[in-house]
């Protein structure tokens, strides 16, 4: 039998994996994530947080897509490519969201805003600036500046978002809430050059995607132009068609997730 | 650029003409700056640059995540004026943005208090305080839809 005519495997379900609030994330959930952190912060080349956080901002080329058609789809490809280098380093982590629609007094989810955790530097409170990232030669690491905890995205301003049936009206307003969130934290956040080096961006960002998430669950016969569809989302191997529908990607957002194992084979 | 930007009247819908939605347009909006937070208002009086949300004439804001700078060579941040219809490489990261207020409640009380034209305030924040060097756009547009 040629290899045309094999017929093809049987493909083994493949896992989802579950993308969780770091709010409801468990004790172990959010030290895996911080150890995949961690350990992605210790390498230095292309497999590391350094590089690949260069590639929103500084060092030039400035690769990252705003204000443009393509914001949704490029963040998407973005944080699927983090994901899964941080998954090399901890299998089965995935990238938390921050509801900034909720706990407002909270302000920073404390996961984030915590310096030291069990005697121990906190990853997700800030981040090294490789020299090449700065945008001035002292700003060596991020910093945040956030504002009243009041003044960020309210539930109901996100559910006016979601209620557009058009997806680029969605995607305008929605990215008008995102820019808004990056003034609210301030500090590196705030500039686009920078940003991806804090940790908050990612789950800012998970946030957002989540949001997309919700309006192609709620407008189920809403899509992009296909103009758009085969147009490449550099610098990474992926079009607009490829991001579309998030269980090809291998995750879904649930609230929290919590497993028990089954019965030992005999 | 402005402190506190001011547009001509813009024309209200005839109440013979019920819209189901409103929105206000913000059209050509530069984004080479701090990024900064624009309140926007209906009707100017008593619109000082520290009104906000709680404002009787406030209808909405929007944001703008800024290239504060530029850090390539010279041009580097220059838009083209022309784009080669073959040149399939990303557009200019500094082609202008677009912002959409929807804003159909207070084209209603507009409405309700029998006026036609309405002027369109906008004031822009950065870090928290007036900011008078960030906002610049081309044209911002009063659209309903039925």
């Amino acid at each position: 039998m040629s290899p045309a005519l094999t017929p093809a495997p049987a493909s083994a379900p493949r896992r989802l994996r579950h993308r969780r609030s770091v709010r409801r994330l468990t004790a172990g959930q959010l030290a895996d994530f911080r150890q995949s952190i961690e350990a992605a912060q210790s390498i230095g080349d292309e497999r590391g947080w350094q590089s690949i956080a260069g590639i929103h901002g500084l060092p030039l080329p400035v690769s990252c897509v705003h204000h443009r058609e393509l914001f949704l789809p490029w963040h998407r490809a973005y944080l699927y490519m983090l994901e899964k280098a941080l998954q090399e380093r901890v299998p089965g982590v995935t990238l938390p969201w921050w509801d900034w629609t909720a706990n407002h007094a909270e302000g920073i989810p404390e996961a984030y805003s915590r310096k030291r955790v069990d005697g121990r530097k906190n990853p997700l409170h800030d981040s090294p600036i490789q020299p090449s990232g700065r945008e001035r030669s002292s700003q060596t690491r991020t910093t945040r500046a956030p504002g009243p905890p009041g003044q960020l995205p309210s539930a109901e301003e996100l559910d006016d978002v979601l209620r557009n049936p058009d997806f680029f009206t969605f995607q305008t307003q929605l990215e008008s809430i995102h820019d808004g969130v990056h003034v609210w934290t301030g500090g590196t956040m705030e500039s686009i050059y920078t940003a991806a080096y804090d940790p908050i961006f990612w789950a800012h960002h998970c946030m957002i995607d989540r949001a997309w998430y919700l309006w192609q669950l709620r407008h189920p016969g809403a899509t992009l132009p296909t103009s758009l569809l085969s147009r490449a989302l550099a610098p990474f191997p992926l079009t607009v068609r490829d991001t579309l529908d998030i269980t090809q990607l291998g995750y879904d957002y649930a609230a929290s997730t919590a497993a028990a194992g089954g019965p030992a084979r005999g | 650029m402005a402190e506190r930007f001011m547009s001509d009247p813009i024309e209200l819908p005839p109440a013979s003409h019920p819209f189901e939605r409103a929105d206000l347009i913000f059209y050509g909006i530069d984004h080479f700056c701090q990024s900064y937070e624009a309140r926007v208002f209906f009707d100017p009086r008593g619109v000082s640059h520290g009104a906000d949300s709680t404002h009787r004439a406030f209808v909405g804001r929007f944001f703008i995540f800024g290239h504060n700078g530029c850090f390539g060579d010279a041009g580097h941040c220059k838009v083209p004026t022309e784009r080669d219809p073959f040149d399939l490489r990303p557009p200019h990261q500094l082609e202008p943005a677009l912002r959409i207020l929807t804003v159909t409640d207070a084209v209603r009380g507009l409405l309700e208090r029998e006026l036609d034209a309405a002027k369109v305030t906008v004031t822009a924040h950065t870090a928290g305080k007036a900011s008078d060097d960030v906002l610049v756009f081309d044209t911002v547009r009063l659209a309903t839809y039925a």
